[in-house]
């Protein structure tokens, strides 16, 4: 599938993209030209030489604080998308399976979290547990799973419905077996999709908590934090929160590109087909025969 | 010129000047803010607060910046002028006994609450004691002076615990604001129902969001309040202030000092209200490492008060080591830079005390993410004392359990000096981090100025050798003052100059 992926032109950009935001993540806090701690007297400077994004209302190195954020911001989208498909895809998987009474469970604790906001649940829950990154991302990967869990089953349940499956079922195959053998291949593909849309949605997520100051304990900077703090000083620096703001929208913007790459690769209308240059070059001519 | 032309000229000119004259006044109307009413109209008050109140109940509010808002309602039996004064409000006059532990208060005749109830001595004594039972009263702490309280018609007795010349600064506006005692009843529904013998009337209110209220005619000074209405909004992200005021949604507004550029660009009144914020570092000396008396110190000499100014207020604050502001009554000159920046005196310090760069790693826990515990991370990073912020969104019951070994705090002061002074250096006070532990000496410096009349000429003196022995706790480290900043449209005429206070006698809203 990542070969079909990156044979699009959607996918190539949407992989390069992301792929440098992790290398961010990875490699930005070495990157980093400064301590994106250090306080100063420079504060609210404009860009130089010294301060490529101008310093903050401390005095920090805000392209410093940038790249040192990154890994904060990454990891907590991955957090929440991580959990999410590991308590939305499974049960939505076994919910097919495993009795009524699963299904039913299953299928009202679902309904339950759709219906909770999950920024306020994250508030509550930080306050409850302490203010950190990990029990916020990983309390609204919670929130976040109903999308795994609805598009996991739908899938199964088209596939559990089918006529290999069922020979399978008479032929004494087992129910791990099935699973493993026919549905995880059939249900891989919607899951590729709904993760690569939650990663983006993880962004925004993490990025509006941390916009509200919860999950990240001050001076550990995120995109957010820095976008927040960017706000109040307007005045001095119109033009700060351009630089959290675009990390943001093109991280978010390259995870749905993402999403849409795989679910052309993966449809069952065969929607790549539509980028491959032979199959357009068929389309046309097939036009001007018809024209 | 034909007849024809002229007339066709002049209809031109007539609908040109009606566009011209309408565009004007629309044009006039947004830049004025497009408020409320033309000339003559009723004039409102249209006031963004960050301090927008949680509790209308002033038993349950206390004594924070909170009570700026509940004056609209409430009347007290005190009020302070621009001196910081003690002088009548729902109470036209006072005396003290001979001994000096009891005080008459003759109230106003004719009063009553907006519900109809009269002002009269029972109400007060209601309320007195109210402050002082109720089980979430924020207020008990700062009445322990009054033993019993009778009440004869319009008048008040106060009887005291001990010889205390503080009770008229103290009744005032922050801890003696009276609520109707019928609606007391229902201290509950009290709570969002605020029903006063002040200024206003509530007419809605939406709780944590917005209120609306009207003039009370029957306010014994209505005859000075000149606004018609108020609507009072939580204040949106302080980034949108500005424009709010510009745009005519609010015509005051509390302002942070990073707005202040803006709103003077934008041609508004920026103004600063006199008052007696301070900001602190609070220790609790019970825990190690503070019960090492060197590292207190160590902690005094690190911290760089300019620093806290220059970031934080815009230079707009004060540098401060003392809960007053310098030139105020309680303000102790001799005990000015006490404790100066000096970080090569405390590491030096930390050595002596047997520690070395990095050896004391502690937890700074404050509510929400503010710049100030930045700064103080730095500072003491700079010598050695490593520290990890920590928000706690449930801060305030460790804080004021006095459970934690270090915190932020910021206070906006007290009408009455020496409540300012018991509730930072008395053993119980609450702003004590360190109860039971209180400076020595401070305990009888405090009697002394309890027992020394306000219009003695030893008064000062009393006052500030209580400030000096204060001065010597070891729990707290004053930083800067922030500046009380405000931001007017200039349809507002200006405040009184009311220290702390937020006093609307005499103050009119122009036509729009």
């Amino acid at each position: 599938m990542v070969r079909r992926v990156l044979s699009l032109t959607a996918g190539r950009v949407s992989a390069a993209i992301l792929l440098a935001i992790a290398l961010l993540a990875v490699l930005g806090p070495l990157l980093a030209p400064l301590d994106p701690l250090a306080v100063s007297d420079d504060t609210l400077a404009g860009i130089s030489g010294s301060h490529w994004l101008g310093t903050d209302y401390l005095g920090r190195d805000v392209f410093s604080r940038l790249l040192d954020g990154s890994r904060a911001s990454v990891v907590g989208a991955l957090e929440v998308t991580l959990m999410a498909l590991v308590v939305g895809a499974i049960p939505g998987i076994l919910s097919v399976y495993l009795g009524r009474v699963f299904e039913w469970v299953t299928l009202r604790v679902a309904d339950t979290l759709i219906a909770l906001p999950f920024l306020l649940f994250a508030v509550a829950i930080t306050a409850l547990l302490g203010n950190g990154i990990t029990q916020a991302m990983l309390v609204t990967g919670v929130l976040v799973s109903p999308l795994f869990f609805r598009v996991s089953r739908a899938a199964t349940l088209a596939v559990a419905r089918s006529q290999y499956v069922e020979a399978a079922l008479i032929s004494g195959a087992s129910l791990p077996w099935i699973i493993r053998r026919h549905v995880w291949a059939k249900v891989l593909p919607p899951i590729a999709v709904a993760l690569a849309q939650t990663l983006g949605v993880g962004f925004i997520i993490v990025s509006s908590l941390s916009f509200l100051g919860i999950g990240v304990q001050p001076p550990e900077p995120t995109w957010g934090g820095l976008l927040a703090s960017d706000l109040g000083y307007l005045d001095y620096r119109p033009w700060a929160p351009f630089a959290p703001a675009l990390l943001i929208m093109a991280t978010v913007w390259a995870s749905n590109l993402l999403a849409d790459a795989i679910r052309d690769v993966s449809g069952e209308a065969g929607r790549a087909l539509l980028n491959s240059r032979k199959v357009r070059a068929n389309q046309a001519a097939a036009a001007g025969g018809t024209a | 010129m034909s007849v024809r032309t002229t007339a066709r000229r002049l209809r031109g000119a007539v609908i040109g000047i009606a566009v011209v004259a309408t565009l004007a006044s629309t044009v006039s109307a947004c830049g004025n803010g497009g408020a409320s009413a033309a000339a003559g109209g009723p004039s409102t008050l249209k006031w963004a607060s960050s301090y927008f109140p949680t509790h209308w109940d002033p038993v349950v509010s206390g004594s924070g910046a909170q009570f700026r808002l509940l004056s609209l309602v409430h009347a007290s039996l005190t009020r302070t002028d621009e001196s910081g004064k003690a002088v009548p409000d729902l109470a036209k006059d006072w005396e003290y006994n001979t001994a000096g532990d009891q005080v008459t208060f003759h109230l106003r005749p004719g009063l009553k609450f907006t519900d109809g109830e009269p002002v009269d001595g029972a109400a007060i004594k209601f309320a007195i004691e109210r402050a002082k039972t109720q089980k979430n009263s924020a207020l008990f702490g700062d009445l322990t002076s009054i033993k019993e309280v009778t009440a004869s018609g319009l008048d008040v007795v106060v009887k005291l615990t001990q010889v205390d010349h503080q009770i008229p600064q103290l009744l005032g506006q922050r801890v003696l604001q009276v609520s109707s005692p019928k609606a007391a009843q229902d201290p509950a529904k009290l709570d969002q129902n605020p029903v006063g013998a002040g200024p206003f009337v509530v007419t809605q209110l939406v709780p944590g969001t917005k209120a609306v209220l009207k003039k009370n005619p029957d306010y014994w000074d209505a005859a000075n309040i000149h606004i018609d209405n108020v609507e009072l909004t939580s204040a949106p992200d302080a980034s949108t202030v500005v424009s709010g005021l510009q745009t005519g949604v609010y015509n005051f507004a509390d302002l942070t000092p990073s707005q202040a550029d803006a709103a003077k660009k934008a041609g508004l009144d920026v103004f600063v209200q006199p008052g007696f914020n301070a900001s602190n570092i609070s220790i609790n000396v019970n825990k190690a490492p503070f019960d090492n008396p060197k590292v207190v110190d160590a902690v005094r000499h690190a911290i760089n008060r300019k620093e806290f100014v220059d970031k934080l207020t815009f230079g707009l604050g004060e540098p401060t080591d003392q809960p007053f502001p310098e030139g105020y009554i309680a303000y102790d000159p001799e005990s000015k830079n006490r404790w100066p920046y000096d970080p090569a005196k405390s590491k030096a310090l930390l050595a002596e005390a047997g520690f070395q760069p990095g050896d004391i790693k502690l937890d700074l826990v404050i509510p929400d993410a503010q710049p100030a515990s930045e700064i103080v991370q730095s500072q003491l990073a700079a010598v050695g004392i490593t520290l990890t912020i920590k928000v706690d969104k449930n801060w305030s019951k460790p804080f004021f359990a006095k459970e934690l070994a270090l915190s932020i705090y910021g206070t906006t002061g007290r009408d009455s000096a020496v409540q300012t002074l018991t509730a930072h250096f008395g053993p119980n006070g609450p702003l004590n981090p360190s109860t039971p532990y209180e400076p020595a000496g401070f305990e009888a410096a405090v009697a002394k100025v309890r027992q020394t009349p306000l219009d003695s000429p030893d008064y000062p003196t009393a006052l500030r050798a209580a400030t000096k022995a204060g001065l010597d706790s070891k729990a707290l480290v004053f930083t800067y003052s922030a500046p009380n900043l405000f931001v007017k449209n200039k349809s507002v005429s200006n405040l009184p100059k009311n220290p702390a206070h937020i006093d609307w006698t005499g103050v009119k809203i122009s036509g729009r």
